[in-house]
């Protein structure tokens, strides 16, 4: 049961078929949470007091876990999730400027969202395409070789098409 | 099991084999530095302290990696080494690390500012208990004469005391006179005395300075004799601070209880004049110079070996020597030249002697005076005229006695080296008044008289060493008003007087051990909430009028009267040291590194205070993450409520996420307080 | 005609999906068959499409985009391709390839990753059959122990003393390990044996179950790498079709099953007993060694972890003896290495070649130099355990020890060249800024020391720095690196330690005169327009974010330093290059 005030719309039956099948697997934890995340596109609290429950886990082991772990998020995210690439051979092409220009054009930091839902920015360590550094992936879709215009450019397309 | 021995240290220690290394060390009586072993849980490893570096495998080589004693299994013929070079310098920087993301107060600010150390936190809970008795041993571990401090004292406690930042600053100095009243009138507190080591000490001087060293180190278990050239004991309190401010009962009373333990008081007897330090070396096995500092110091204007010119200090000393007759300088005019507390002393004392006309001369403002803000005021009420902005251009007299001083007028310049702004000339502008007596209390210095071979400072006072207190003779220890910077307040002579008891203690056991101040964590005033706490008036201490006081040498002060008001007045201590002070490990190990700053200062990882376990309070910036509580409470009590959240720097310890404010599950055991090294956890009182 | 479109990650990139999709609409209803490939590793030239004719001519097609994709398919049509003569590789690009010696990769970019038959036709798994058939687990270690294979993870253990080390721990449980959370930010090597060839990880990890008497084998990959875990999952379903991987296999007495563990981002969790930790779903924070993972690894049995690349050296060293293995190399370091050649370099890609060449010969030979013809400054090898090797030791060879000795390490093959505009104080901050956001937060040393040397290295850049910052974080680093718990912390002032021990000037400048010799920090730039240069044109003024450019039309602008950002937009955009920073 949820102990905290937060909303209640999440639907937690929604979990059932991923804890039917790995509440009992053990050392699954990492992968539920991983499925949990697939479904609600973040770790709802409700979500991991009920994992907690179905695990045998404290809440706190649960959390635990999952703040260790960059890939699991608390908040909802924007429609568009920007993984910017800050690995090494982005660093030495400009990965900086890339962050620069994104986070002036739409306001938000690593680990935000903008007010109107639309994207979120999100600083990942290596997408592993060096050779077209700097790279950023926005969903699927992977763009690399960036400047700043060109960045410029993708957003504001992302944006048009959501008028 | 196989047992097999290894070397910690030089030691030979027989254990079994696969014993951690740590444990053997401990049944040996070797304590290896660890902040994150227990022994009801499993090795860990975070804290790093314990690394250990193996000189021999058993093999002959050098193990190439530091290694963790709590979890290095002990194997045959280990040689171990504990504090190599290359351990020490690891442990410190760790303990380094964990110091700069520290978030605390070891000590209150009044502990830390007062120069005797006195452990206020403390004796204020005392008292807010009624515990009288109690406060005064707490204050007598370190001042052996509270009743006559707390009337006297300046009290940097007070002006350091945090509560300022809510309200006032607690009324501390009269709390502890207080208490040590009550301790007075029954059952007086008497400490327990080392048995006699058969170690003779002298001590030259029965001001503060001098007793307290008499009285710690008889406490130590040495026989003493304090030697003073006045008719009675207790220098500067009884000679230079006028009995309205601490009356002589008070500190007669208190001198009684250290001649009870056994302190040998010789008066009127002079250093080079009835026995040379010579004599005190051949006769006593250390010998302590605690002679004060009583030369008035001179102005050198003209006209000043006027008759009717005297010092401050010798004016006081003059007055109150006199046994029944006070002087009646009625119909005298007084000029007082000085800023400082001896100046109030002087003029407040004329004031009660009779003069007509009191004027204090000084050569700045009001705000710059040295002399305690409270003493001005009653100096202004009992009458006397304060002459701002004036120095003396020249002592004019008339028949070899004074008649008149010409003040140069004055006006304040640019700030000087400390601060304050400085007072200037106003060219060709000067004042005349009509006086008959004019007291320079403008300073005072050591009379060297006796003290032949040892070593001065440029400013005329004994050099001794500020760790050891050691003056140029090996064997002679110089303590007080009479040493390096000079006179000061009676606390910092106590303060310096303790240690250097302790320090001479240590010599006499055959080897020296120099002060050393501990390290200690502090917060800053800036970083801190002040807001949450409720306003509380301090308490007030009820005096004479002025009318009524001016006339006669008796107490000012009327005392606390009201029991109840001065227990709330004590719990009005934010108590701000940390409870854990003297058990804490952290604060333990960086003293055993000797820790002195913190270089690598940076960002601190701050979170707030929280009760969310039934008993014990949480301050995660006190938490070094050892990780001791949420491993007891999962590996131990079986709950499992605390957990680490997030990773790196920012990791914390909190216990489960998004509870109510106080978890029903936490079975309230206290096992996790019981093994926290530090004073993150803190027991609840309700 | 065979058709084939590289399919890697960075291939899909850099368009490949479209590549493909425009090749099957014009071939697929012509009988023409196109199917995928992993990478080939000359990423610089992705997307890349190979066309080999009946006849065995290969033809490979470089940089495709949709335009050039509808050419080839015409070319393909007509059998002609004399006019896609100019889409082909050039001899040049192509020397990048014949100058490696693939073994590790020897599938990659060739045969299809999702095909198993494809690579039991290129003589997979008769390493596993000769392996559980005709050899014992001595044997194999014997093989393993001659040929010199040592842990491309890193450390460079050798790997047949690991598996004997597990194989004589009691116990009928054990576990055999893949560590593919490749997570050294600048290295992609194991991505791409995992999408391009996942059946040689699979067949190598068999051959070590078999070796250790693990039942159950476990791929730990990161979350950050989707299609190798498809391609992962697709390979090991194969295998279990064809009774390579689970309950008898090829119809022996050998067992053993295989599941696929995704990672959750945590960088640690590359250290071993911190990879098991996550494994068992916990916070990755690494345990206190001893007792090993071969003692006591996963849920605190026998185990043994190698990483991708080691595991997919093993079946070529039993189909071709560890002898043959071991002929390549130093003294000191057998075999070869694979390494990611990334950053300033003109062909950036995979390269695999035997140890012992030397750093020039991989960079300028194989990689072709630098880019824009500016100046090598420095190679960072090892990533954030490793460090940055200067211009002066561009001959050193390629062996453990060897790169040990300069102060960085082989490392998992990241290799990061700069040129003159990197700033090496920079650079050293990046990889802190790594570390300390990554440490697992359990030690002292790491936790504390890795932000404290972030925050000194970040008030260098930024002009703040002060006399003896440089001796602090000397300090610093030698402590962390004998007080850390793992190997993260161990390693984490690497990058300090050599760009001080190299570079030092360069801190200098920082510190001292308040100058970024690379003229990267921009803390320390200031931004000018040479009037005589200045034409008025005023597009920087209209480019400048902040308004700090003031002039009027057809008459030399000035930058206000006191507003200016130093975005360094205005002298992009500057046609006469007027504009410099300094």
């Amino acid at each position: 049961m949820c102990q905290c005030s937060c909303n209640n719309n999440i639907n937690l039956e929604l979990l059932n078929p991923v804890l039917e099948h790995y509440a009992s697997v053990k050392g699954s934890l990492i992968t539920i949470l991983q499925q949990a995340q697939e479904i609600y596109g973040y770790l709802p609290t409700e979500a991991i007091y009920k994992v907690a429950e179905a695990t045998g886990n404290t809440p706190a082991k649960v959390m635990g876990v999952a703040t260790f772990y960059t890939q699991f998020r608390f908040k909802p995210i924007g429609k568009y999730l920007i993984l910017l690439c800050k690995g090494t051979a982005c660093h030495v092409n400009g990965s900086e400027t890339i962050a620069q220009t994104i986070k002036e054009l739409l306001g938000i930091d690593d680990g935000e969202t903008t007010d109107d839902g639309l994207f979120s920015l999100s600083f990942v360590a290596c997408l592993g395409c060096c050779s077209l550094s700097p790279v950023m992936m926005i969903n699927d879709e992977t763009y690399g070789s960036l400047t700043p215009e060109k960045v410029k450019k993708i957003i504001s397309e992302l944006k048009n098409n959501n008028n | 099991m196989e047992q097999i021995k290894i070397t910690i240290n030089g030691k030979e220690c027989i254990c079994n084999k696969d014993e951690y290394i740590l444990k053997v060390a401990k049944d040996n009586g070797i304590d290896i530095p660890n902040l994150c072993d227990h022994e009801s849980v499993a090795a860990f490893g975070a804290c790093g302290l314990c690394a250990v570096e193996i000189i021999d495998d058993g093999n002959g080589r050098k193990l190439p990696k530091l290694m963790r004693a709590c979890a290095t299994k002990a194997q045959y013929g280990y040689v171990v080494s504990i504090d190599s070079e290359r351990v020490m310098r690891s442990r410190k920087v760790a303990l380094e690390l964990l110091m700069s993301d520290h978030e605390g107060d070891c000590l209150g600010p009044c502990k830390l500012n007062c120069p005797a150390g006195t452990d206020v936190q403390k004796y204020l809970k005392q008292i807010s208990q009624g515990d009288y008795h109690g406060a005064t041993q707490t204050i007598k571990n370190v001042i052996p004469i509270p009743a006559s401090i707390g009337r006297i004292c300046p009290h940097p406690c007070e002006s350091n005391c945090r509560r300022r930042f809510v309200d006032q600053p607690l009324s501390i100095a009269f709390l502890k006179s207080y208490a040590a009243d009550k301790d007075l009138e029954k059952d007086t507190f008497v400490p327990v005395c080392k048995p006699d080591s058969g170690k003779k000490v002298a001590i030259v001087g029965g001001g503060p300075a001098g007793l307290t060293s008499a009285y710690f180190l008889r406490r130590h278990g040495h026989s003493v004799t304090v030697f003073d050239s006045m008719k009675k004991m207790g220098g500067m309190l009884r000679y230079g601070i006028p009995a309205y401010r601490l009356p002589k009962s008070v500190l007669d009373r208190e001198i009684d209880e250290i001649r009870s333990i056994g302190v040998e008081l010789k008066n009127g007897v002079s250093l080079g004049k009835d026995f040379t330090l010579q004599q005190l070396k051949d006769e006593y096995d250390a010998v302590i110079l605690a002679v004060g500092a009583w030369k008035s110091m001179q102005m050198r204007v003209a006209g000043e070996d006027l008759q009717g010119v005297v010092g401050g200090i010798d004016f006081l000393r003059y007055i109150s020597s006199q046994e029944s007759e006070i002087p009646d300088l009625n119909g005298k005019k007084v000029a007082v030249c000085g800023g400082g507390n001896t100046a109030m002393d002087a003029c407040r004392t004329a004031v009660r002697c009779g003069a007509d006309e009191v004027y204090v001369i000084y050569r700045r403002t009001r705000s710059e005076m040295p002399a305690e803000d409270i003493e001005i005021s009653e100096a202004m009420e009992e009458g006397v005229t304060f002459m701002f902005l004036t120095n003396p251009a020249e002592i004019i007299g008339k028949d070899g006695n004074v008649s008149q001083i010409n003040l140069q007028v004055m006006e304040l310049g640019e700030p000087d080296a400390s601060g304050r702004r400085s007072p200037v000339p106003v060219e060709g502008k000067f004042e005349y008044i009509d006086v008959d007596m004019v007291i320079m209390a403008i300073g005072q210095t050591l009379n060297n008289t006796g003290l032949d071979g040892i070593e001065l400072t440029r400013k005329g006072t004994i050099s001794a060493d500020s760790a050891t207190f050691r003056t140029s003779d090996q064997n002679i220890f110089a303590v007080g008003d009479a040493t390096n910077r000079g006179a000061g307040i009676a606390i910092e002579a106590i303060g310096e007087a303790r240690k250097c008891a302790d320090v001479v203690d240590s010599y006499l056991n055959g080897s020296i051990k120099p002060y050393n101040a501990p390290f200690v964590s502090k917060r800053n005033d800036e970083d801190i909430d002040f807001t949450k706490h409720e306003k509380k008036q301090r308490i007030e201490m009820p005096a004479r009028p002025a009318e009524e006081r001016r006339r006669d040498f008796d107490e000012v002060n009327l005392g606390f009267d009201d029991e109840e008001k001065v227990k709330s007045e004590a719990k009005r201590c934010l108590e701000c040291g940390c409870h854990d002070y003297d058990d804490c490990k952290l604060i333990k190990y960086a003293n055993y590194v000797n820790l002195k700053d913190i270089r690598f200062v940076g960002k601190k990882n701050i979170s707030p205070v929280e009760r969310k376990l039934v008993t014990i309070e949480r301050n995660p910036n006190k938490c070094i993450l050892c990780g001791l509580c949420v491993r007891v409470c999962d590996e131990v009590a079986h709950k499992g409520i605390l957990g680490f959240v997030g990773r790196g720097f920012g990791t914390v310890i909190k216990p489960e996420f998004s509870a109510p404010d106080v978890i029903a599950d936490c079975k309230n055991c206290n096992k996790c307080f019981n093994a926290c090294p530090t004073g993150a956890l803190k027991l609840i009182e309700y | 005609m065979k058709i084939m479109v590289g399919q890697g990650s960075c291939g899909i990139a850099a368009g490949a999906s479209k590549v493909m999709t425009v090749l099957q609409n014009n071939l697929s209803d012509k009988g023409f068959d196109i199917s995928i490939t992993g990478c080939i590793g000359m990423c610089w030239l992705e997307p890349i499409v190979d066309v080999t004719e009946d006849n065995g001519k290969l033809h490979r097609f470089v940089k495709v985009g949709e335009n050039e994709a509808k050419c080839i398919a015409d070319a393909v049509i007509s059998g002609n391709f004399e006019s896609t003569l100019s889409l082909e590789i050039t001899d040049e690009d192509n020397s990048f390839l014949t100058q490696q010696t693939r073994i590790a990769l020897r599938n990659c970019g060739i045969i299809n990753p999702e095909s198993i038959d494809e690579y039991i036709s290129c003589g997979g798994y008769s390493a596993l059959k000769k392996v559980i058939f005709s050899m014992s687990q001595d044997d194999v270690i014997e093989e393993v122990k001659v040929s010199g294979l040592a842990g491309r993870g890193g450390a460079g253990f050798p790997t047949w003393f690991k598996w004997n080390a597990a194989k004589q721990s009691q116990g009928d449980e054990k576990y055999l390990i893949c560590n593919a959370d490749e997570g050294d930010p600048g290295a992609f090597m194991d991505r791409a044996v995992i999408e391009s060839d996942p059946h040689s990880l699979i067949e190598g990890m068999l051959i070590g179950a078999y070796t250790i008497g693990a039942k159950e084998a476990v791929v730990y990959v990161r979350a950050e790498y989707p299609l190798a875990i498809v391609r992962l999952k697709k390979a090991i379903e194969q295998a279990k079709a064809l009774g390579f991987v689970g309950k008898n296999i090829m119809g022996s007495t050998f067992s053993c099953d295989f599941r696929i563990k995704a990672g959750a981002g945590a960088f640690v969790c590359g250290e071993e007993t911190a990879l098991i930790e996550s494994l068992e779903g916990s916070r990755g924070m690494p345990r206190l060694k001893p007792p090993f993972p071969a003692q006591e690894g996963y849920w605190h049995k026998p185990s043994n972890i190698n990483n991708v690349e080691t595991f997919a050296n093993v079946a070529w060293i039993i189909e071709n003896g560890g002898k043959a293995f071991s002929a390549m190399g130093t003294e000191d370091s057998k075999g070869t290495k694979v390494f990611a050649l990334t950053g300033k370099v003109k062909r950036g890609g995979l390269v695999e070649i035997p140890m012992g060449k030397t750093l020039r010969e991989v960079i300028f030979d194989i990689g072709g130099g630098i880019k824009n013809d500016k100046q090598f400054k420095a190679v960072q090898m090892g990533g954030p355990s490793g460090g940055c090797i200067p211009a002066e030791l561009l001959d050193t060879v390629i062996d453990y020890k060897k790169l040990s000795a300069t102060g960085a390490i082989m490392g998992s093959g990241g290799m990061v060249v700069m040129d003159e505009s990197t700033c090496m104080v920079g650079m050293a901050k990046f990889f802190l800024d790594f570390t300390a956001k990554e440490s697992c937060g359990k030690c002292v040393h790491c936790r504390i020391g890795t932000k404290r040397m972030q925050e000194i290295l970040t008030r260098i850049v930024e002009g703040n720095g002060r006399s003896g910052d440089i001796e602090l974080l000397e300090e610093l680093c030698g402590a962390i690196k004998d007080g850390a718990l793992c190997g993260l912390g161990q390693t984490a002032p690497n990058p300090v330690l050599t760009t001080i021990k190299y570079f030092r000037n360069e801190y200098e400048a920082h510190i001292n005169d308040k100058k970024c010799p690379a003229k990267e920090c921009t803390s320390l730039l200031t931004y000018e327009i040479d009037s005589s240069k200045c034409v008025g044109c005023t597009l920087c003024a209209k480019k400048c974010p902040v308004s700090a450019i003031s002039g009027t039309l057809k008459s030399p602008h000035v930058i206000d330093a006191d507003k200016c950002i130093k975005c360094g937009q205005c002298m992009s955009i500057c046609k006469t290059k007027a504009i410099s920073k300094n």
